[in-house]
């Protein structure tokens, strides 16, 4: 086993955090661990990433060469497609946040960073601020994110959830129970994209929905799962997708909410 | 049991875990990255374990290193640990102590920023090391990085110097798993009987460097055998290496099994081992240098370019770039492999934008820079000279405020020197921790010949730049120590930066550019993002006052 991810975001929105979960988790399952990161000046405001090795061997070098990441876990557009230089060429995969961070006067026009993203062989959109928002706080977003990277990592989502624990139980009781329920959102994010995948639907297809799905901290019911696997056989899902990006409407996580897209293109 | 015993740290956290459990009684320390952790790790373990270590920050790195340099002369282990630009700073008092040497283990860790990452240079701290004449470690990974700490520590206090431990941005700033040993007992005070050796007159400090350059055999021969300097022949004739440091885990990560190929010495000890490299050498077609910093190895091997028998490869001779950090990438393209470019879409470049780091909302450095900019505005010559904090990002848009940022506390001495060049107006800024610093001497001169320059200090109760450490003196004592110095009570001027006392604050600093002498604006507002810190500190120096 061996593992390269690349954490990366904006300075102050918990990459680190998210770095503590992974680097316990891994440890915790026997694994060597290397993990760079960034203090000091950068973490005002501006780009921020850390490495995480993982491996069953140990590992040399503190950072991962170019083109050899095989995930890139980010909390801002903008930010993911800084680093594209380290990810795998073959099976690489971006998992980012969608609510663009604006603190630059040229931050370009959202619309081509998904562009761009759209464009990726593997991806994983998430909508980190709304689904935040809904677990409690704004602050979670980076363990909403962590969640839709679950299943992309080789920890138990128990593993995980214990040391989103460990870590926050040392802040307040209702920090611990804000984290778990994003974290728990995010993992259904990464479900229900896994069953999509698994079916055959295209990873730019369903980038265009979750984003706007209103998931919950439990796991993505068999009928709903169902409904949006039938939506993507429909020959009029891909208009539809579109549709739904462009309109940036919430669904509702129910069994009926793909068919009423449907019939609304 | 054993997962107690296993630790994921930094690297500068395993530096501080070794000289914990080689049983240190003080730790000293100015913050700077990558260094700051160091500090802060025996620092909150201290507290939290009521270890009866010592630890405090002190005022610079001058200060740290001669509180050290006492702790050592009390027979007891210290450390102190800064970046590689502190140990400028603290230089003084670092050279001469090799003359007098040390009494209890004196551990002096040194945090390199190759690639600048933080910094206002790249200096290597390794010559340092070299140039006084003690021992340097260099640690590979996290691990190394924890038993050559406590090594250091045993080896100081039997040789009698203090010994160097350096490390690097990438190394610092990497968390790994540490197996940790045991923790030995701290030494009790006891004081060297010799007091000569302590009081550098010439005549005892001939005898001090005597002694000094009498032990370098016997750190060479601790060098050739330490178990990082590791030298494996693989074959006459075949390509050789020598990797110092974080650079033998580039190397491997490189050629991984191919490295049985190359004749190869790992560098974790100076002084270099001078057998293991001339048997190196012997045995190999080529020689390359893989090093994070300098090229220190290269050029001793190359005499400067003066001997050539070898061929030496490496940021001398254009194989690798002569600046900036090392990374597995480069080493991989020195071989002649070719580096993967990653994943690459077309057109991400005209998308992907810079985003430097900036102050951040409602900072009140901004409000500051934005007052100086509307004082001054009728003033096209002004020069505002900057110092070192978060202040320095005033160079950016949107405040463009600044002219200079040469090292701490730089700032009053250069803007005096420009004032007596002939220039009016000559602003400077500098923080409240940067001020205690390095900028009370300078203040001092001003004072004394009542320089016209318009000194703001910018207090905002704490250090941000590093991640909120305590500050020395904030509020009153800053008025207090400017006062004292001899700035006339009249011309030092309390200002609160806010957007809506805008108007009131730019009048207070025309009426002082006007007067052509000396003027200190203390331009005083808690920092937005450590706030709660500091309101914390504020009541709890209530609290001792009452």
């Amino acid at each position: 086993m061996k593992q390269d991810v690349l954490l990366c975001g904006v300075g102050g929105q918990g990459i680190l955090s998210m770095a503590y979960v992974i680097d316990y988790s891994a440890m915790e399952a026997g694994y060597s661990l290397k993990q760079p990161e960034v203090h000091g000046m950068s973490q005002r405001g501006g780009a921020v990433q850390a490495h995480i090795r993982v491996s069953d061997k140990p590992i040399a070098s503190e950072l991962i060469p170019l083109g050899e990441a095989d995930l890139i876990v980010s909390l801002e557009p903008l930010e993911s497609l800084r680093y594209l230089r380290y990810l795998s060429a073959e099976d690489g995969c971006v998992i980012t946040d969608i609510t663009p961070f604006v603190n630059i006067p040229d931050y370009p026009d959202p619309s081509s960073i998904y562009g761009q993203l759209f464009q990726l062989p593997s991806v994983l959109l998430v909508n980190g601020a709304h689904l935040a928002r809904k677990a409690g706080s704004p602050k979670a977003q980076n363990m909403i994110v962590l969640g839709a990277a679950s299943s992309r990592l080789p920890y138990s989502s128990s593993v995980l959830e214990k040391h989103v624990t460990e870590l926050f139980a040392r802040k307040s009781e209702r920090l611990v129970h804000v984290n778990l329920n994003a974290f728990r959102t995010g993992c259904a994010v990464s479900q229900l994209h896994q069953v999509l995948r698994q079916a055959g639907v295209s990873d730019s297809l369903i980038a265009r929905v979750l984003p706007w799905l209103d998931f919950e901290a439990w796991p993505v019911s068999d009928r709903v799962a169902e409904a949006w696997l039938e939506f993507f056989q429909n020959p009029a899902a891909c208009a539809a997708t579109e549709q739904l990006w462009q309109s940036r409407s919430i669904l509702p996580l129910e069994e009926d909410a793909p068919r009423k897209l449907l019939e609304g293109v | 049991m054993k997962a107690m015993n296993r630790l994921i740290l930094l690297g500068d956290e395993a530096v501080a875990r070794g000289a914990i459990d080689a049983g240190i009684s003080g730790a000293y320390a100015y913050p700077g990255t990558p260094s700051t952790e160091i500090f802060e790790y025996i620092h909150s373990l201290s507290a939290r374990d009521d270890l009866g270590i010592h630890a405090r920050w002190s005022t610079n790195e001058k200060v740290a290193y001669e509180e050290a340099l006492g702790m050592s002369y009390a027979g007891r282990r210290a450390v102190v640990s800064f970046k590689h630009v502190g140990l400028n700073v603290a230089a003084d008092p670092f050279i001469s102590s090799t003359i007098s040497g040390v009494h209890g283990g004196l551990l002096v860790v040194v945090a390199d920023d190759p690639s600048m990452h933080s910094s206002q240079n790249e200096q290597d701290s390794r010559f340092f090391a070299r140039f006084s004449q003690i021992v340097c470690f260099e640690p590979a990974d996290q691990q190394q990085a924890y038993s050559m700490a406590r090594e250091a520590l045993d080896l100081s206090e039997k040789l009698e110097i203090p010994v160097m431990l350096r490390l690097v941005t990438r190394l610092a700033h990497s968390r790994s798993i540490v197996a940790l040993s045991e923790s030995r007992k701290q030494n009790r005070a006891s004081y060297c009987p010799d007091t000569s050796r302590w009081t550098l007159l010439p005549s005892n400090a001939r005898k001090g460097f005597d002694r000094l350059l009498n032990k370098q055999a016997e750190l060479r021969a601790f060098s050739e055998e330490h178990g990082a300097n590791k030298l494996s022949i693989s074959g006459k004739g075949k390509p050789g290496i020598i990797a110092s440091g974080i650079a033998c885990g580039y190397v491997h990560e490189v050629l991984g099994d191919r490295l049985a190929e190359y004749n190869f010495l790992s560098i974790g000890v100076y002084p270099l081992p001078a057998d293991k490299i001339k048997r190196l050498i012997q045995a190999s077609s080529e020689v390359w240098i893989m090093e994070d910093g300098y090229p220190l190895i290269e050029q001793q091997l190359t005499g400067d370019g003066l001997h050539t028998a070898a061929r030496i490869r490496g940021r001398m001779s254009g194989d690798l770039p002569r600046s900036g950090e090392l990374t597995p990438d480069l080493v991989k393209s020195a071989f002649g492999m070719e580096a993967s470019h990653g994943l690459t879409l077309p057109g991400s470049d005209a998308v992907v934008k810079p985003r430097p780091p900036l102050l951040c909302e409602g900072c009140p450095h901004s409000d500051t820079y934005e007052i100086i900019r509307e004082a001054t505005r009728t003033y096209p010559d002004v020069r505002i000279m900057g110092d070192i904090g978060c202040y320095t990002l005033g160079f950016y848009k949107p405040h463009e405020g600044l002219h200079s940022c040469i090292c701490m506390g730089a700032s009053i001495g250069m803007a005096a020197g420009i004032s007596h060049a002939g220039f009016s107006p000559v602003l400077c800024v500098i923080g409240d921790s940067t001020f205690t610093h390095s900028g009370l001497t300078p203040l001092l001169d001003a004072a004394r010949e009542n320089t016209n320059i318009k000194v703001f200090v910018l207090d905002n109760s704490i250090v941000a730049m590093t991640g909120g450490q305590p500050t020395m003196v904030t509020d009153e004592a800053v008025v207090q120590i400017v006062a004292g110095l001899g700035v006339p009570p009249e011309h030092i001027k309390v200002i609160k930066p806010l957007p809506r006392s805008l108007e009131e604050n730019v009048k207070v600093v025309r009426q002082e550019i006007e007067y052509r002498g000396l003027s200190v604006i203390i331009s005083r507002r808690e920092c937005v993002t450590y706030y709660k810190e500091i309101k914390t500190a504020q009541r709890n120096r209530e609290g001792e006052l009452r």
